[in-house]
């Protein structure tokens, strides 16, 4: 017998075999649909925004105010409050939520307290964004007597993000693996040490694409920012946190729906430039990843 | 070893439960400075439970429940203020070898670091000398900067004791470190192992009777959480042996 027989008698498909392929081809191709379906929206939304708004993005549109009841001018005002909306609601959500992340992840005891606020973070996430915003005009705006201000937009957007940002915090710390705590605990290291050196650095990467995530979405909502701190029409910059500002995303709506005789392509163009600044964000935060985890030690 | 060795290590009554399962059942012994006590019983017999009772590891263990007590030099281990320094006076090598996820280098001078010393020739010195002795120097002395983990199995393993001596330790404890080692690399250990009972006690687990036989000064043999017997090699290797059990269990018969 030649060698090729021999080959061929030991690695030819069965019956078996084919069978298992066929359905692995059919699986493959399913899954490939489904994931085709999901661009689809996507891009039609691009392409949709594209078409429609580009022709409005002109410099005078980037860097100046609305004039003329909103019907001409640009959306600069409302870039520069998103900014500050998001830098403020960001300064004070990711320190809280990664710290309260590191606590119940690190140090909380298992018990049903433990349990309990771990609960009421996941039930927290799901509140709908217009709950956030009623309970940030009775909380910050009222109670705490900080008006309808930056700052009670931004506490009321970074009280919205704050769940999913202590989530995805515990997440990334509980994929280092349990030994490595072990290891550095017997090594006579404590816990804040071993948190320091050993478990914070192997998932930084985790941690903040999470946050950036939640950025992203704070930037998009409309109603927790509407009754606490967004402006309707303000040509001017916010000077402080205790001004109001002009925001993208309730412009977007304002020109949509508010108010008549805007040119057609103004609500495409301010999308465009609202997507066009999320989708920076995330691919920021893609990118802060790959190069974490290209870090990664293990 | 005669009564007049100084006791390093006592430990009276000692018992722990895992929510409510009994995993060591009252155990009194003791260990002399300087000796190699070996540790040998067949799975579930309550070894690594007893090793974590030494280090207060099992305090981590959070449905771990322990009575009785475990002495170092006289002192309770469970009534110091400071648990790490604890821990630091104790090398531990566990049966998995687990690299940090740092370089070879800092794997070993991690535990130094954390103790606040940071001068640079001494913890070079210091790094040199705990890789020698646990016989990985001259494997890893040009990649220092390599990954710990990235070492083979044997030589992660070898780097865990060199980290566990780092601290330059009173009380070596070894949990069936052999498992992931080569039988060449293991006797290089051993042979390491029997120079450093110059310096530090050493408690041994380990599920090589041979290897107790060769290195151990005495030997105790864990059955189901129970001491079953503890006594010279010379007596616990021979036909001698006070349980009938501690017999069948080094001729191979059960375990
Ligand atoms: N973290 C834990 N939680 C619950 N039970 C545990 C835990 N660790 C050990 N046990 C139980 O305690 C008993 C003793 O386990 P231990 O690990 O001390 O045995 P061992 O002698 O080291 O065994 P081996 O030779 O397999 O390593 C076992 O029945 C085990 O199931
Ligand atoms: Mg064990």
């Amino acid at each position: 017998m030649s060698r090729g027989e021999t080959e061929h008698t030991d690695f030819s498909a069965t019956p078996m075999t084919e069978a298992s392929h066929s359905r692995q081809k059919i699986a493959r191709a399913f899954l490939g649909i489904a994931t085709a379906l999901l661009l689809l929206p996507l891009f039609a939304i691009i392409g949709l925004l594209v078409t429609h708004g580009m022709s409005a993005i002109t410099a005078e549109f980037l860097l100046e105010a609305p004039t003329a009841g909103m019907t001409a001018g640009g959306i600069y005002p409302a870039i520069i409050g998103t900014l500050w909306l998001i830098g403020v609601s960001l300064a004070v959500a990711a320190p809280i939520g990664i710290m309260a992340g590191i606590y119940l992840n690190e140090y909380a005891p298992e018990n049903w307290v433990t349990r309990m606020i771990n609960l009421a973070i996941v039930n927290l996430a799901g509140v709908p964004s217009i709950v956030h915003a009623l309970f940030g005009v009775g909380a910050f705006v009222l109670f705490l007597g900080l008006g309808t201000s930056i700052l009670s937009a931004s506490l009321t957007l970074a009280v919205m993000t704050l769940p999913v940002i202590i989530a995805s915090t515990k997440e990334a710390l509980a994929s280092v693996p349990v030994a490595f705590r072990h290891a550095s605990w017997t090594l006579g290291a404590s816990r804040w040490q071993t948190i320091w050196h050993i478990v914070l650095p192997n998932s930084v990467s985790g941690i903040l694409t999470g946050v950036i995530l939640q950025v992203s979405r704070a930037a998009g909502e409309t109603a927790p920012i509407m009754f606490t701190g967004a402006a309707f029409y303000l040509p001017f910059l916010p000077q402080s946190v205790q001004d109001q500002c002009m925001a993208l995303s309730m412009h977007l709506f304002t020109v949509s729906t508010q108010v008549p005789n805007v040119p057609e392509a103004f609500p495409y163009a301010t999308a465009l430039v609202l997507l066009t600044l999320v989708v920076t964000f995330n691919f920021f935060s893609i990118g802060l990843r790959t190069y974490l985890r290209a870090r990664r030690k293990w | 070893m005669s009564d007049l060795a100084k006791k390093k290590i006592e430990v009276s009554g000692l018992s722990v439960s895992y929510g409510g399962v009994t995993a060591l059942d009252s155990i009194s012994l003791d260990v002399y400075e300087h000796e190699i006590l070996s540790i040998i019983g067949p799975a579930n017999a309550g070894k690594t439970t007893f090793l974590n009772c030494i280090n207060r590891m099992i305090d981590s263990i959070p449905d771990a429940r322990v009575q009785g007590t475990v002495k170092i030099d006289g002192d309770d281990v469970r009534q110091v203020r400071d648990v790490n320094a604890l821990r630091r006076r104790i090398g531990m090598v566990f049966p998995l070898p687990v690299g940090l996820p740092m370089s070879i280098y800092d794997n070993v001078a991690y535990a130094p670091r954390m103790a606040g010393k940071t001068d640079k020739t001494r913890l070079d010195e210091l790094v040199e000398r705990c890789l020698r002795q646990s016989a990985l120097f001259d494997e890893v002395k040009d990649r220092m900067g390599d990954l710990g983990t990235k070492l083979s199995g044997g030589q992660q393993q070898r780097l865990t004791i060199a980290r566990a001596l780092s601290m330059e330790p009173e009380i070596l404890c070894l949990d069936e470190f052999s498992i992931a080692v080569d039988p060449v690399t293991t006797m290089r250990i051993e042979e390491v192992l029997k120079e450093l009972r110059k310096e530090v006690t050493i408690v041994l687990v380990t599920n090589l009777v041979q290897q107790a036989k060769r290195l151990a000064d005495r030997t105790a043999l864990f059955l189901d959480g129970k001491l079953i017997e503890l006594d010279s090699n010379e007596i616990i290797f021979s036909r001698r042996t006070a349980d009938q059990r501690t017999f069948q269990y080094v001729q191979g018969l059960f375990g």
